[in-house]
Protein backbone atom coordinates (compact mmCIF):
# COMPACT_ATOMS: atom_id res chain seq x y z
CA UNK A 1 0.00 0.00 0.00
CA UNK A 2 1.58 3.00 -0.61
CA UNK A 3 0.13 6.93 0.22
CA UNK A 4 1.55 10.35 -1.69
CA UNK A 5 0.94 13.73 -1.38
CA UNK A 6 2.67 16.88 0.02
CA UNK A 7 5.37 16.24 -1.44
CA UNK A 8 6.35 12.71 0.47
CA UNK A 9 5.38 9.13 -0.15
CA UNK A 10 4.24 6.48 2.15
CA UNK A 11 4.97 3.08 1.55
CA UNK A 12 4.02 0.25 3.29
CA UNK A 13 7.29 -1.51 5.33
CA UNK A 14 8.67 -4.69 3.47
CA UNK A 15 10.74 -6.68 4.93
CA UNK A 16 13.76 -5.33 2.86
CA UNK A 17 13.00 -2.13 5.00
CA UNK A 18 13.46 -3.62 8.82
CA UNK A 19 16.97 -3.34 9.20
CA UNK A 20 17.08 0.08 7.82
CA UNK A 21 14.14 0.91 10.43
CA UNK A 22 16.26 -1.24 13.59
CA UNK A 23 18.92 0.78 13.01
CA UNK A 24 16.94 4.44 12.82
CA UNK A 25 15.04 3.54 15.99
CA UNK A 26 18.05 3.01 17.84
CA UNK A 27 19.66 5.83 17.20
CA UNK A 28 19.59 8.10 20.22
CA UNK A 29 18.90 11.18 17.90
CA UNK A 30 15.43 8.86 17.28
CA UNK A 31 14.66 6.96 20.73
CA UNK A 32 15.30 9.46 23.04
CA UNK A 33 11.63 11.17 22.79
CA UNK A 34 10.15 7.42 22.36
CA UNK A 35 8.00 5.92 24.99
CA UNK A 36 10.24 2.55 24.99
CA UNK A 37 14.00 3.39 24.59
CA UNK A 38 15.44 -0.21 25.09
CA UNK A 39 17.51 -0.90 21.89
CA UNK A 40 15.48 -3.31 19.42
CA UNK A 41 17.65 -6.45 18.87
CA UNK A 42 17.90 -8.29 15.15
CA UNK A 43 15.77 -10.93 16.29
CA UNK A 44 12.90 -8.39 18.48
CA UNK A 45 12.95 -6.98 14.86
CA UNK A 46 12.22 -10.38 13.00
CA UNK A 47 9.07 -10.79 15.52
CA UNK A 48 8.02 -7.49 15.33
CA UNK A 49 7.54 -7.50 11.39
CA UNK A 50 6.06 -11.04 11.88
CA UNK A 51 3.62 -9.72 13.80
CA UNK A 52 2.77 -6.30 12.28
CA UNK A 53 1.95 -8.12 8.94
CA UNK A 54 -0.89 -10.34 10.72
CA UNK A 55 -2.12 -7.29 12.54
CA UNK A 56 -4.82 -5.21 11.30
CA UNK A 57 -5.03 -3.17 13.88
CA UNK A 58 -1.95 -1.19 13.01
CA UNK A 59 0.13 -0.17 9.69
CA UNK A 60 3.36 0.64 9.01
CA UNK A 61 4.92 3.23 6.16
CA UNK A 62 8.36 4.07 5.35
CA UNK A 63 8.75 7.83 4.48
CA UNK A 64 10.45 8.66 1.25
CA UNK A 65 11.37 12.34 -0.17
CA UNK A 66 12.50 13.06 -3.61
CA UNK A 67 12.61 8.62 -3.75
CA UNK A 68 14.74 8.71 -0.60
CA UNK A 69 13.76 7.39 2.59
CA UNK A 70 13.95 9.87 5.38
CA UNK A 71 12.23 8.17 8.50
CA UNK A 72 9.15 6.15 9.61
CA UNK A 73 5.44 6.49 9.78
CA UNK A 74 2.49 4.59 11.31
CA UNK A 75 -1.14 4.33 12.35
CA UNK A 76 -2.52 2.02 15.27
CA UNK A 77 -6.43 1.48 16.23
CA UNK A 78 -7.22 2.57 19.71
CA UNK A 79 -9.53 0.12 21.29
CA UNK A 80 -9.60 -3.52 21.68
CA UNK A 81 -9.88 -5.75 19.21
CA UNK A 82 -10.71 -2.85 16.37
CA UNK A 83 -8.67 -2.25 13.15
CA UNK A 84 -7.89 0.91 11.54
CA UNK A 85 -11.28 0.25 9.56
CA UNK A 86 -13.60 0.23 13.08
CA UNK A 87 -11.91 2.13 15.22
CA UNK A 88 -13.05 5.66 16.41
CA UNK A 89 -10.00 6.65 17.47
CA UNK A 90 -6.25 6.29 15.73
CA UNK A 91 -3.05 6.88 16.92
CA UNK A 92 -0.76 8.20 14.43
CA UNK A 93 3.28 7.44 14.40
CA UNK A 94 6.25 9.28 13.36
CA UNK A 95 10.09 9.69 13.26
CA UNK A 96 12.34 11.86 10.52
CA UNK A 97 15.22 9.48 10.37
CA UNK A 98 17.15 12.18 7.88
CA UNK A 99 18.47 15.03 9.95
CA UNK A 100 18.34 17.13 7.28
CA UNK A 101 14.49 17.05 7.57
CA UNK A 102 13.46 16.96 10.92
CA UNK A 103 12.90 20.18 11.51
CA UNK A 104 12.18 21.37 8.39
CA UNK A 105 8.55 22.22 6.93
CA UNK A 106 8.77 18.87 5.26
CA UNK A 107 8.64 17.21 8.23
CA UNK A 108 4.79 17.75 8.69
CA UNK A 109 3.95 16.44 5.20
CA UNK A 110 3.95 12.68 6.09
CA UNK A 111 1.47 13.61 9.14
CA UNK A 112 -1.06 15.46 6.99
CA UNK A 113 -0.94 12.53 4.65
CA UNK A 114 -1.68 10.30 7.30
CA UNK A 115 -4.01 12.97 8.75
CA UNK A 116 -6.06 13.21 5.45
CA UNK A 117 -5.98 8.91 5.10
CA UNK A 118 -7.77 8.33 8.42
CA UNK A 119 -10.18 11.67 8.19
CA UNK A 120 -10.94 10.78 4.73
CA UNK A 121 -10.76 7.46 3.41
CA UNK A 122 -10.80 5.33 6.97
CA UNK A 123 -13.38 7.88 8.71
CA UNK A 124 -11.92 8.27 11.52
CA UNK A 125 -13.58 10.12 14.16
CA UNK A 126 -10.47 11.93 15.96
CA UNK A 127 -6.74 10.73 16.04
CA UNK A 128 -5.12 10.48 19.49
CA UNK A 129 -1.70 10.81 20.86
CA UNK A 130 0.28 10.46 23.98
CA UNK A 131 3.86 12.98 24.35
CA UNK A 132 5.70 13.20 27.14
CA UNK A 133 5.60 16.69 28.89
CA UNK A 134 9.06 17.57 28.35
CA UNK A 135 9.03 16.43 24.82
CA UNK A 136 8.16 20.51 23.92
CA UNK A 137 9.06 19.73 20.20
CA UNK A 138 6.39 17.14 19.57
CA UNK A 139 3.75 18.97 21.41
CA UNK A 140 4.57 22.49 19.34
CA UNK A 141 4.31 20.06 16.23
CA UNK A 142 1.01 18.79 17.49
CA UNK A 143 -0.35 21.73 18.18
CA UNK A 144 -0.02 23.16 14.92
CA UNK A 145 -1.44 20.83 13.33
CA UNK A 146 -4.55 21.68 15.48
CA UNK A 147 -4.38 18.85 18.43
CA UNK A 148 -5.92 19.79 21.87
CA UNK A 149 -4.40 18.63 25.45
CA UNK A 150 -6.95 16.34 26.58
CA UNK A 151 -4.98 15.21 30.05
CA UNK A 152 -1.75 17.02 31.66
CA UNK A 153 0.59 14.65 33.25
CA UNK A 154 4.01 13.50 32.30
CA UNK A 155 2.43 12.00 29.74
CA UNK A 156 0.37 13.96 27.82
CA UNK A 157 -2.72 12.64 26.00
CA UNK A 158 -4.03 15.13 22.92
CA UNK A 159 -6.38 14.73 20.35
CA UNK A 160 -7.64 15.82 17.15
CA UNK A 161 -10.75 16.42 15.33
CA UNK A 162 -10.92 16.61 11.30
CA UNK A 163 -12.49 20.29 11.64
CA UNK A 164 -9.69 21.41 14.45
CA UNK A 165 -7.06 19.83 11.66
CA UNK A 166 -8.00 21.28 8.73
CA UNK A 167 -8.57 25.09 10.73
CA UNK A 168 -4.97 24.68 12.11
CA UNK A 169 -3.61 23.29 8.64
CA UNK A 170 -5.02 25.18 5.60
CA UNK A 171 -1.70 27.33 4.59
CA UNK A 172 0.61 24.48 5.85
CA UNK A 173 -1.42 21.56 3.22
CA UNK A 174 -1.46 24.52 0.70
CA UNK A 175 2.54 25.16 0.88
CA UNK A 176 3.09 21.84 0.75
CA UNK A 177 0.93 20.89 -2.09
CA UNK A 178 1.58 23.67 -4.89
CA UNK B 1 16.08 49.11 -1.13
CA UNK B 2 18.33 46.75 -3.09
CA UNK B 3 17.36 42.89 -3.18
CA UNK B 4 19.50 41.80 -0.11
CA UNK B 5 18.16 44.71 1.94
CA UNK B 6 14.91 43.58 0.88
CA UNK B 7 15.29 40.06 1.59
CA UNK B 8 17.07 40.51 4.99
CA UNK B 9 13.98 42.72 5.69
CA UNK B 10 11.70 40.06 5.14
CA UNK B 11 13.37 37.83 7.15
CA UNK B 12 13.44 40.14 10.48
CA UNK B 13 9.33 41.01 10.01
CA UNK B 14 8.75 37.31 9.64
CA UNK B 15 11.06 36.23 12.67
CA UNK B 16 10.16 39.22 14.49
CA UNK B 17 13.41 40.09 15.11
CA UNK B 18 15.65 43.18 14.70
CA UNK B 19 17.50 43.60 11.30
CA UNK B 20 20.40 43.56 12.52
CA UNK B 21 20.38 39.94 13.79
CA UNK B 22 20.24 38.83 10.00
CA UNK B 23 23.13 37.44 7.85
CA UNK B 24 23.64 35.23 4.99
CA UNK B 25 24.48 32.66 8.17
CA UNK B 26 21.35 32.36 9.42
CA UNK B 27 19.77 28.94 9.32
CA UNK B 28 16.38 27.30 10.09
CA UNK B 29 18.01 24.94 12.19
CA UNK B 30 19.93 27.06 15.11
CA UNK B 31 17.73 30.09 15.01
CA UNK B 32 14.60 28.73 17.37
CA UNK B 33 12.23 32.08 16.50
CA UNK B 34 12.53 30.24 12.56
CA UNK B 35 10.30 27.24 13.08
CA UNK B 36 7.41 26.00 11.10
CA UNK B 37 4.84 29.09 11.42
CA UNK B 38 7.67 31.78 11.01
CA UNK B 39 9.00 29.90 7.71
CA UNK B 40 5.27 30.18 6.29
CA UNK B 41 5.12 33.75 7.41
CA UNK B 42 8.48 34.42 5.55
CA UNK B 43 7.25 32.55 2.95
CA UNK B 44 4.31 34.51 2.41
CA UNK B 45 6.32 37.68 2.97
CA UNK B 46 9.12 37.00 0.44
CA UNK B 47 6.73 36.54 -2.32
CA UNK B 48 4.76 39.41 -1.50
CA UNK B 49 8.01 41.32 -1.63
CA UNK B 50 9.55 40.03 -5.05
CA UNK B 51 5.99 39.46 -6.66
CA UNK B 52 7.11 35.53 -7.18
CA UNK B 53 5.85 32.12 -6.19
CA UNK B 54 7.92 29.50 -4.77
CA UNK B 55 7.67 26.06 -5.68
CA UNK B 56 6.83 23.82 -2.76
CA UNK B 57 10.50 22.35 -2.79
CA UNK B 58 12.70 25.51 -2.99
CA UNK B 59 9.82 26.58 0.47
CA UNK B 60 11.24 23.18 1.55
CA UNK B 61 14.73 23.73 0.90
CA UNK B 62 14.97 27.41 1.86
CA UNK B 63 16.55 26.70 5.18
CA UNK B 64 19.59 29.72 5.52
CA UNK B 65 19.67 33.65 4.15
CA UNK B 66 22.36 32.41 1.94
CA UNK B 67 19.68 29.42 0.53
CA UNK B 68 16.91 31.88 -0.02
CA UNK B 69 19.27 34.37 -2.07
CA UNK B 70 20.33 31.13 -4.29
CA UNK B 71 16.90 30.13 -4.87
CA UNK B 72 15.68 33.88 -5.41
CA UNK B 73 18.23 34.07 -8.02
CA UNK B 74 16.20 31.06 -9.80
CA UNK B 75 13.45 33.22 -9.73
CA UNK B 76 15.75 36.39 -11.86
CA UNK B 77 16.19 37.73 -8.80
CA UNK B 78 20.04 39.27 -8.78
CA UNK B 79 21.96 40.08 -5.17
Amino acid sequence: MKLKGYQVELRQVSEIDIEMLRKWRNDPEVSQFMLDRKPISREQQSAWYKKIQRDPGQIHFVISYRDQPIGAANLKARGLGKTLDTANAIEPGLYIADKRYRNNILAFAPTLLLNDYCFNTLGTARLLAVVKASNVAALNYNQKLGYKVENEGDLLEISLTHNNYLSATKQLRSLLSR
Amino acid sequence: MNSAETLYQAFASSLDVDLSEINDDLAYNSFPKWDSTAHMILVAEIEAQFDIMLDTDDIIDMSSVAKAKEILSKYEVSF
